[in-house]
């Protein structure tokens, strides 16, 4: 008998028990007073004067007693805990293959939630690391068609006057600068910034002060933390000292921390590597264009590269912000029509940054989920199967006096124990998980990162819960129902529980089925879709096609025409190269790069109305652009350097403005204008169309200009080789550095890389659903297979006698597996029913194929099924060549 | 009334130890307890008899005391308490404190008049 066993039956009703103890004192007093020579009237009221207050009494004792009692309840509790942990684990070290089994199922079923968690964790939850971060959001134009687009200066000044949501607010614009000193020329990724930018956020820097409202040297210079341990080896007498850039000293003020994740400001939402470097804005405390470092351009309205952020006052929501902005936007259009037409929009900093991680991250938690869902149903399996041996056991100790909710709660400890187990385990899959994960997911989300911490940790707690409740609920249930005769009865051949169980096995092999199928359709959508992308022909020749960067500064990059003699002597270098077929520049590379647009007005057409002319790609390329990318001159002709400054103005178009302006006819000769003030531009090449903006957007219309007439201190260089675009590398750097040996080459890659990385995220995507899919499927299949060893080895008797009886092996065989065949038939339907369901979540990511696609439901539920009764057929072998003689005797 | 009190707070830790000395021969039930420190203590003490079983109770929720239910002569169930391993420690250290503090006290209710007053 346990010590709370013992304690509890001394404590059963112990208010009898004292009252029992003090009429057993006043009886004995009574007596001895009585014995010398008191009445017994006399020695009943002397024994009872003599005790004192028995109300008094009584009500202590009871206090004391049921105090005691509770203590003595608990501390068996707990022991009785203890015995039942202690009992899990020697049943399952008895059991090595089930406790195997079972804890790699759970590890990698909870650990693949604690891994897609903890970047849910780091992207969605973890507070942005500024001061009061939801009070911060963005404000941007808004296009007709609702898309977001950054504003001009004038706009931007006039909304930061007038928004009265604000109480403070800042710009920003993306720029890039060429460092030079402290090692080789490199290209910085900058952010120009209004001098109230770290106010605005709330950041303070490690090392000196950034710049403060109204109060910013503009030769100053903020560094990124990165930026100066990779490359000022984190000193901080940097702090105080000057730095190059675009070859003017500029003077550092201040270090960021090292958790001052700014990322690249986007207009649609989605965060990569961001500025490394920050420097006050220009004239009228506006940040720098790209084009024009020293210009007052306080008045332009249109040049769209201004990036708003702003503190939201306390107690004004995003959403009442937004209505203002809107509503001061469409002012502002009516009262300058050069804006446009267009209204604004706020977005909060949450989603700015991580609201494109969101969608995918709710496709993949929803795939962990259904994982473990399954991971769940095949540790019950497994539990129930292994049960069906213990029911005797269990019968056996309800008869000695254990009680239900005894029983089941030593079967929910060992479902927690191995939960436990399975969670610290899961952890671990998860730590190593994570950075596998973030290695191959697009820039967007790798940017977020994974964060451990405690909301992580409570996380797998509670799956762990959780996922011992789901998996132990059942057996719990069924083996504590304890029918002791029909349990002991049972003997050898087992009888009702342990059929009742097999149908509760029965049940989760067809939930699993369904739920595996659910994901496998998944996953071929997302395949199909991805290996469409792949397909897709982007117009561009990619073959040994290698793409860098040129970022023009210094006197070189002030006038137009200079910038154009540099890229073509460049251009006419590498083509000396040997081994390079071709080359060309153009001022964005398409698909992922920059991306330009422009509004355009047709000469003899009716002028629109402000804000609803035709819009068009822009580009600006060198002569050779065309060619060096494998794109097709249609029609007319290509730029060539008699097109020069001051010349006629010449535009090429591509197929499809020229199908949209002029169906059926040649354009060339045609001319188009980007104002409405007569500057026309003819017309005079038509060039095949490419993807410009990736594989998944249709090509749009474009407009190319050639840079003698337009250009920019930035080019995109692109280069054919021969052989291996890689090797041509540093006969590229070196052909470059003859020219200018201070000029950086930035972000070498080939065009088939390049391309890659715009579809890094389909392909994250694809993949991993992919990977959750085939754990699903093992799963399943672990599960349907242990079901199947333990229903044939239920009917091994029954086969003999059968076998016995004439009934050939084949035919017992077909038995076996017509019943595997209903499961799986079962499960493929109720899955097929699932699956078209989730598809239609999975609408939004897919690419040239349907959510209905016939081909990817197929596909999925025959391999599914076949590999399910490849599961099954093994089992099934085992039975039929059992020895039946052996077996009846 | 007032007194009475008094003697009953003096009593509280005094009187456990002295059920751990009665148990200290043998078990014992409350009643015999009582009549134990009766004898000992010629009536002195035990103003109050009902008080014993609150302490007794206490005891054993510590785990100083443990009980047991028997039969007496007589048939009633009868609740006889027996001293633990960790009560006669209890008990040992009792005894030892009360030493050096009936010393103490004695010695100093013994003193005579300082000659100063410090």
């Amino acid at each position: 008998m346990s010590p709370g066993r013992r304690l509890r039956d001394i404590f059963r009703n112990t208010a009898k028990d004292a009252d029992d103890e003090i009429a057993y004192h006043l009886e004995m007093r009574e007596r001895d007073l009585r014995e010398r020579g008191l009445s017994p009237l006399e020695a009943y009221v002397a024994a009872r004067r003599r005790f004192g207050n028995l109300d008094t009494i009584r009500h202590q004792l009871r206090a004391i007693d049921d105090h005691a009692a509770r203590r003595e309840r608990r501390t068996g509790m707990w022991t009785d805990l203890r015995q039942d942990i202690l009992y899990a684990i020697r049943g399952l070290a008895k059991a090595p293959g089930f406790a195997a089994v079972a804890i790699v199922t759970l590890a990698l079923g909870i650990g693949a939630n604690t891994a897609i968690f903890s970047v849910v964790n780091a992207a969605l939850l973890r507070p942005l690391p500024f001061a009061e971060p939801d009070r911060l959001v963005f404000m941007w134009n808004r296009t007709p068609s609702g898309e977001p687009n950054p504003m001009g200066p004038g706009r931007m000044l006039d909304f930061r006057r007038q928004m009265t949501s604000f109480a403070g607010s800042a710009a920003l614009a993306h720029i890039t600068y060429t460092l030079t000193g402290h090692g080789d020329a490199e290209s910085v990724p900058a952010a120009s910034v209004s001098s109230g930018f770290f106010d605005v956020l709330g950041v303070k820097a490690i090392a000196g002060d950034t710049f403060h409202d109204g109060r910013a040297d503009p030769s100053s210079v903020v560094l990124g933390y990165g930026l100066w341990q990779r490359r000022f080896g984190g000193d901080r007498s940097i702090v105080g000292g000057t730095i190059t850039l675009n070859g003017r000293p500029r003077l550092v003020v201040a270090v960021l921390p090292r958790d001052f994740p700014w990322p690249f400001v986007n207009a649609r939402a989605g965060a990569a590597g961001g500025p490394q470097l920050f420097v006050p804005g220009g004239i009228g405390d506006i940040p720098r264009s790209a084009a024009r470092e020293d210009e007052d351009v306080s008045g332009n309205r249109t040049a769209g590269y201004i990036r708003l952020l702003a503190r939201l006052k306390p107690g004004v929501t995003p959403a009442q912000a937004d209505a203002e902005a809107r509503a001061l936007g469409a002012r502002l259009s009516r009262e300058h029509p050069e804006d446009g037409g267009r209204t604004a929009m706020i977005v909060t900093a949450r989603e700015q940054f991580f609201g494109s991680v969101a969608r995918p991250l709710f496709v993949l938690a929803g795939a962990v989920g259904f994982v473990l869902a399954i991971a769940c149903a095949n540790v019950a399996s497994l539990l129930l199967g292994r049960g069906a041996a213990r029911q005797r056991d269990l019968a056996l100790r309800r008869a000695l006096g254990a009680t239900r909710l005894r029983i089941v709660r030593q079967l929910l400890t060992e479902a927690a124990v191995l939960s436990s187990i399975g969670a610290v385990s899961g952890a671990a899959v998860a730590w190593w998980g994570t950075s596998a994960l973030l290695r191959l997911a697009p820039a967007d989300m790798a940017a977020a990162g994974a964060a451990f911490d405690l909301r992580v940790l409570g996380f797998t707690a509670v799956a762990a819960i959780v996922s011992a409740a789901a998996f132990g609920i059942l057996p719990a249930v069924q083996f504590s129902r304890g029918d002791l005769s029909a349990a002991l009865a049972e003997g050898s051949t087992r009888g009702s529980a342990s059929r009742r169980s097999g149908r509760i096995r029965d049940l989760l092999v067809v939930a699993e089925i369904a739920v595996a199928l659910v994901l496998l359709v998944g996953a071929a959508l997302l395949v199909r879709s991805f290996a469409a992308l792949s397909r897709v022909d982007t117009g561009i020749d990619t073959r040994n096609l290698l793409t860098f960067d040129i970022k023009l500064s210094g006197p070189r990059a002030e006038y137009q025409v200079r910038q154009v003699e540099f890229y073509a002597a460049l251009q006419h270098r590498l083509e000396a190269i040997p081994g390079v077929v071709s080359a060309g520049s153009a001022v964005t590379l398409p698909i992922g790069g920059d991306d330009f647009g422009t509004g355009y007005y047709v000469e003899g057409r009716a002028k629109p109305r402000p804000g609803s002319e035709p819009h068009a790609g822009y580009q600006i390329v060198m002569p050779g652009w065309f060619k060096a990318m494998g794109i097709p001159l249609e029609s007319g002709r290509d730029v060539r350097d008699a097109d020069a400054h001051g010349a006629a103005l010449v535009v090429l178009v591509n197929q499809t403005l020229a199908r949209e302006q002029w169906p059926g006819e040649d354009p060339v000769g045609r001319r188009v204008s980007f104002d409405d003030e007569g500057t026309w531009m003819t017309v005079v090449g038509v060039v095949g169309d490419i993807r410009h903006l990736g594989p998944a957007v249709p090509p749009r219309p474009e407009i190319y200009q050639p840079a003698s007439q337009r250009s920019f201190p930035f080019m995109a260089f692109v280069v054919r080789t021969a052989g291996d675009p890689y090797a041509a590398v540093p006969t590229i750097r070196r052909a470059v550095a003859e020219l200018d040996p201070a000029l950086p080459l930035a972000n070498v890659k080939t065009m088939d890389d390049h391309i890659a990385t715009a579809l890094a995220r389909p392909r994250f995507l694809s993949t991993l659903v992919t990977a959750f899919g085939a754990l699903a499927l093992a799963l399943a299949v672990i599960g349907i297979y242990g079901v199947m060893s333990w229903s044939v080895s239920e009917r091994r008797r029954e086969f003999a006698i059968r076998m016995a009886l004439g009934v050939r092996a084949p035919a017992l065989l077909a038995s076996v597996l017509r019943k595997a065949l209903l499961l799986a038939a079962a499960g493929v339907v109720l899955g097929l029913v699932g699956a078209r369901i989730a598809a239609g979540l999975l609408t939004g990511f897919l690419f040239g194929v349907q959510a209905t696609d016939a081909a990817a439901f197929i596909a999925a539920a025959l391999a599914l099924a076949a590999i399910a009764l490849a599961a099954c057929y093994i089992p099934a072998r085992r039975a039929v060549r059992v020895d039946p003689v052996a077996l009846l005797r | 009334m007032s007194e009475r009190a008094t003697t009953v707070d003096l009593l509280q830790g005094t009187l456990a130890t002295l059920i751990l000395k009665a148990l200290s021969w043998g078990p014992l039930h409350g009643y015999g307890i009582a009549r134990w420190i009766e004898q000992v203590t010629e009536d002195d003490l035990l103003v109050e008899e009902g008080s014993l079983y609150p302490a007794l109770h206490r005891l054993q929720a510590r785990g100083l005391v443990t009980s047991q239910w028997t039969l007496s002569d007589t048939n009633r169930r009868v609740r006889c308490y027996s001293l633990t391993e960790e009560g006669r420690q209890q008990l040992r250290a009792e005894m030892t404190r009360w030493e050096k503090f009936s010393v103490a006290v004695s010695r100093a209710l013994q003193a005579r008049r300082p000659s100063k007053v410090v």
